[in-house]
């Protein structure tokens, strides 16, 4: 039976070598996917890292480099540019 | 739509929503633009095209699409190559004699304080031995 206070299924179970046997480790859940801002598709190249992770990993690795990257999508941002060229 | 001369508005990519000029048309897909963006081969679905034309001619150098730009007022940053520093070069050291033959003692210091230190209990009288050859 695992302890009070892993019993509520918040924490991620994962099972870790050891030697000569595996344990049971708990960890915190990952973040959502990253969606658009204004469509609400998931983004591509924005990656799930929990904030230490993504303290640690450089700013280039967690957006496309495009204006508006990590915000919109490719799609949207196209049609943001077009838009604004018309006025 | 798209001739050689035609200001356009990049879409996509990390250059999207930069003006630049269609220097040369590659193939019915392709088009080689130069101007605030950098000077690439480009897929037209990532061009927007503008009203405007410029005058120049078909594969038109760097610097003629810069002087034509600033008389439309856009300034391009151009950057320049940086200059490589000359590393100073590693030299090996050339020791005299009489600094190798410390160096050596040193090590055999080393190496016979380790053996010391084992053989201490068992025979203290080696210890004098060893000091010996530090000398
Ligand atoms: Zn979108």
């Amino acid at each position: 039976m695992p302890a009070g206070r892993y019993k509520s299924r918040s924490l991620r179970r994962v099972f870790t070598k050891v030697i000569s046997k595996t344990k049971l480790t708990y960890k915190k859940r990952k973040p959502k996917i990253a969606h658009c801002a204004n469509c609400k598709t998931p983004l591509k190249g924005v990656p799930r890292l929990r904030p230490h992770q993504a303290q640690n990993t450089p700013k280039t690795q967690k957006r496309p480099q495009r204006p508006f990257g990590g915000k919109l999508c490719s799609k949207c941002t196209r049609a943001k540019i077009k838009s604004s060229i018309q006025e | 739509m798209y001739e050689i001369g035609r200001l356009c508005v990049k879409i996509a990519g990390r250059d999207a929503g930069k003006k630049c000029v269609i220097v040369d048309i590659l193939d019915s897909n392709y088009v080689l633009i130069d101007g605030e963006t950098r000077r690439r081969k480009c897929n037209l679905t990532h061009l927007e095209p503008l009203n405007q034309i410029i005058k120049i001619k078909k594969k038109a150098s760097n610097v003629d699409i810069i002087k034509e730009f600033k008389k439309l007022k856009i300034e391009i940053k151009t950057t320049k190559p940086k200059k490589a520093e000359k590393r100073p070069k590693k030299t090996k050291k050339i020791k005299n004699n009489e600094e190798k033959t410390a160096i050596k003692t040193v090590k055999q210091t080393k190496t016979s304080k380790t053996s010391s230190t084992k053989e201490k209990k068992a025979t203290p009288k080696k210890k004098t031995v060893t000091t010996k050859k530090v000398k």
